[in-house]
């Protein structure tokens, strides 16, 4: 085990480092920098020479003059220090914006993760139990039209209807506290903070159940055809022991390949449901650093969601090997 | 916006009322539950809740670029002399006079005494010297500014309460630019630390009526009334900026009462905002700025060199009509750069009109036609066929593109359109490696210099990226440049649009309305030549 996890760290480290290379050269490469997006139209094309001049040394400034490769050295060497550098937007370090954006991105997250998890699981497994019947086929046609609603169309109208007022008033129109929560006790800032959630945590788990349900139906199906469920059926055992404990558990070996993505998920934002909702989190962070070139959030955002998915790849294969004892990790490489 | 539509559609309203009675039972309960603890204070009325689209960068002034961080700073922070909102004729604000040397080289500012920054500390020549110094810094990341100061040779003080700019040239808006210079405070950013990322430019202490108080990062910024200005205190004592990405979020607050002025887009305009709620709750303002759209014909390109080509590009395109169908007619048809209600502009030259029979025969005389019979205009065994680059993000250009490709069509044009993302847009656009585009331009100031635009020299790497160089508009903008009557100004202003007329570089679209709604809780809401301006609002009683 102990040798397994040296060899997978280090595998881990040289893809990071690869990660990290492909994406500070691809920013690099690609068309515009911070300075010029910075001044636009009017401001980049301003008398000519001159303001070329002033460019340039705007450029020098950030570094932008150096090589790629000179460039992401300077990058590593701060990094392996821990150091994410300041952002250009703001002159701020970056590992601070990304502090403020990152908690609600978080809770937001691990609440519509659980959400989904709690309904589609039970669903697919309902659906695979009664494979072909009413509910296997309403639930699934059901779920994908849930999943094929544009979520900037959903959450647009759940604004308009539920928090506009003209038609209801029951949720705020966006932002996650209200203003008069900074000076109101903590169970009122609680339940404000709830409030504002709802419609978010509504439009960023309604497309989702689609998925997992019917990846856990697939998965159910297949375990139900072996022939120790016919066993377990034959030596008279009680339906729900049946699908619960032989069944289910048996069928969670897919399920946590899902385990991998689930790391990087709880960082990632979503750039629609955050803007809809006003929500300052990490999907406009990095959309917004995309957009102008910010080259050292760009970065930190990139190297931490590797080494989150990159985390979340191992625990998922330190998993199979608790649930089935069967795969040998050492084997694995 | 579809989307509206739908919702007034009659069988959705019978469908959501059901909703609405259950929905509405537990909203009560909701209420009853927050409304018991009394944690819903009412609403100050002397707040003000503007609109951010965007957060801004950073609120020092020096280093800020975009239009989030200027709306804000422009309540904060002061500069040496001011604008008359009405007149835009230049007013003392820090400084109470000036003196113009007789070459007008030379710009002495005599500064007020007793003006203070909103944390006690004296304001002084000091402060405008150190801004000087700082904008000019290559340390600083200011090229934006640095542009507007380069003929500038020095600034330096007299005494405790005057500065002067020595100018390298004279130029007619050397007053305008040095007299608008954003001034910091040198006590507080003079502390050795990097002046890029010094923390005051999320603290920022100015001298104006309004004072800094909080910045919530992504949610909103807040001013309250400064203590210390010397000047009228504004009756509005707080001012919250709320951080809003979505624009159809914003417009839901809007008429919530969230937010208490917003710029409407046109759709809202016409489309959205004429119940009789909404007028009973907000004024809707339209006013015209300096900002124009146009069309850029790239004359490094064969067919566009030719002056006849461009002509009948423009005679091609029924503006008329474009209008209607884009913008709703909020708009008019421009002939020139300038401010069309400024003295600059030209009333006399007439838009061309659209007219295709004139348009072919110009183009049949530049030799274009279709010898080969396959439906495209040819010369010399080259077609017409050329690409249509936009940045992706505009939906009028996008939708402008679709209607002169089919009107060019009719005429044996064939035109593609070709998207890009903004930086690699801009790229494009600055390596001049495109046929035409369209975008607009705004001249927030009103300083109707059209040399950044016009003049050949700024041709390469610079903002004349469709290449226009004509001998005599060269002559008239450097001319106009030195001549400081304003009257003998504007004769050139006009003979030069009148070239511009002639030679169509840009087909010119339209100059654009801003389209404003504010809520009538604020009384003595008017609209200035330079626009909205909330410090002379009054909060209407209530009962």
């Amino acid at each position: 085990m102990k040798k397994y996890l040296a060899k997978r760290a280090l595998l881990m480290i040289l893809t990071l480092f690869l990660i990290t290379l492909l994406s500070y050269t691809i920013i690099r490469i690609a068309p515009g920098d911070y300075t010029t997006l910075k001044l636009g139209m009017q401001g980049a094309l301003k008398t000519g020479s001159i303001s070329s001049e002033a460019i340039e040394q705007e450029r020098k400034l950030y570094g932008l003059d150096k090589p790629i490769i000179v460039g992401y050295a300077d990058w590593l060497a701060k990094f392996v220090r821990l150091d994410f550098g300041r952002s250009r937007k703001d002159g701020r370090p970056v590992l601070t914006r990304i502090g403020e954006a990152l908690p609600i991105t978080l809770i937001l997250n691990a609440i519509s993760m659980i959400i989904i998890y709690i309904i589609s699981i039970p669903m697919g497994i309902v659906s695979a139990v009664k494979k072909d019947k009413a509910f296997d086929r309403v639930s699934g046609v059901f779920l994908f039209i849930l999943y094929s609603l544009p979520h900037f169309w959903i959450g647009l109208i759940l604004l308009l209807y539920m928090s506009s007022g003209e038609y209801l008033n029951l949720f705020p129109l966006g932002g996650i506290h209200s203003d008069w929560a900074a000076h109101a006790g903590s169970i009122p800032r609680l339940l404000d903070f709830c409030w504002h959630l709802v419609l978010p945590v509504i439009t960023l788990t309604y497309g989702e159940f689609a998925f997992l349900a019917r990846y856990t139906r697939a998965t159910m199906l297949e375990v139900i055809n072996q022939q120790y469920i016919m066993t377990a059926r034959a030596k008279g055992l009680a339906e729900k022991k049946v699908i619960f404990v032989h069944a289910f558990r048996n069928s969670l070996i897919p399920l946590i390949t899902l385990m991998a993505t689930l790391l990087p998920g709880l960082l990632g934002g979503t750039v629609i449901v955050e803007s809809i909702f006003s929500i300052p989190g990490m999907g406009l962070l990095a959309y917004e650093s995309i957009l102008s070139r910010d080259i050292p959030v760009i970065m930190a955002i990139t190297t931490i969601s590797a080494i989150l998915t990159l985390l979340g790849i191992l625990v998922a294969d330190i998993m199979y090997s608790l649930v089935d004892p069967r795969i040998r990790l050492e084997a694995k490489i | 916006m579809t989307m509206t539509r739908l919702f007034n559609h009659a069988n959705y309203m019978t469908e959501l009322k059901i909703h609405i009675r259950l929905l509405s039972a537990i909203s009560g309960l909701l209420f009853f539950f927050t409304g018991c603890s009394g944690i819903f204070p009412p609403k100050d009325p002397y707040t003000l809740n503007m609109y951010l689209g965007a957060e801004p960068d950073t609120l020092n002034p020096i280093i800020a670029t975009d239009a989030s961080s200027h709306a804000i700073n422009l309540r904060i922070y002061e500069t040496l002399v001011d604008r008359d909102y009405d007149t835009l004729d230049v007013i003392p604000m820090l400084a109470e006079r000036w003196e113009i040397s007789h070459d007008k080289l030379r710009f002495r500012f005599f500064l007020k005494k007793g003006v203070y920054w909103s944390d006690g500390v004296e304001f002084t020549a000091d402060d405008v010297v150190y801004s000087y110094n700082k904008i000019m810094d290559p340390k600083v990341a200011s090229a934006q500014l640095k542009v507007y100061y380069i003929d500038i040779k020095s600034c330096r003080k007299i005494n405790k309460y005057t500065v002067e700019f020595l100018y390298a040239r004279p130029y007619y808006l050397a007053l305008i630019f040095c007299g608008g210079m954003p001034i910091v405070p040198k006590h507080i950013f003079d502390d050795g630390t990097n002046f890029n990322a010094q923390k005051n430019g999320r603290f920022p202490i100015g001298t104006g009526p309004y004072r800094f108080e909080q910045w919530d990062t992504g949610k909103k910024i807040v001013l309250v009334r400064n203590g210390l200005y010397r000047g009228k205190k504004p009756v509005i004592r707080k001012v919250v900026y709320k951080i809003i990405f979505d624009p159809s979020a914003a417009f839901q607050m809007l008429k919530k009462g969230d937010i208490d002025v917003m710029g409407l887009r046109e759709i809202e305009w016409e489309r959205q905002t004429n119940s009789e709620r909404f007028h009973k709750n907000f004024y809707k303002l339209k006013y015209y700025l300096s900002t124009y759209s146009y069309i850029g014909w790239n004359e490094a390109r064969g067919f566009f060199a030719d002056r006849r080509v461009r002509l009948a590009m423009t005679l091609l395109l029924n503006r008329k009509d474009i209008l209607d169908k884009l913008l709703f007619g909020l708009g008019k048809i421009v002939v020139g750069p300038f401010y069309i209600f400024g003295k600059s502009y030209d009333h006399d030259i007439k838009p061309w009109p659209y007219d295709p029979a004139k348009a072919e025969a110009l183009l049949e005389k530049a030799g274009w036609a279709d010898h080969d019979g396959d439906g495209v205009l040819d010369k010399d065994g080259k077609k017409f066929s050329f690409t249509f680059t936009i940045s992706s993000g505009s939906r009028f250009a996008e939708r402008l593109g679709s209607i002169m490709k089919e009107n060019l069509s009719k005429a044996g044009i064939r035109m593609d359109i070709n998207k890009f993302e903004w930086a690699v847009f801009l790229q494009k656009i600055q390596g001049r490696n495109f046929d035409a585009t369209s975008l607009g331009w705004s001249d927030p100031d009103f300083q109707d210099d059209p040399y950044q635009i016009w003049h050949s020299s700024q041709i390469k790497g610079g903002s004349n990226f469709i290449g226009f160089s004509n001998r005599e508009a060269d002559r008239i903008i450097e001319r106009a440049r030195l001549e400081f009557n304003e009257k003998k100004r504007i004769r050139m202003y006009h003979r030069f649009q009148e070239i511009l007329h002639y030679e169509q570089p840009y087909t010119f679209l339209f100059t654009t309305p801003a389209l404003v709604a504010v809520s009538r809780r604020f009384t003595n809401v008017k609209v200035h030549t330079r626009g909205l301006n909330f410090l002379e609002w009054q909060v209407k009683k209530t009962e």
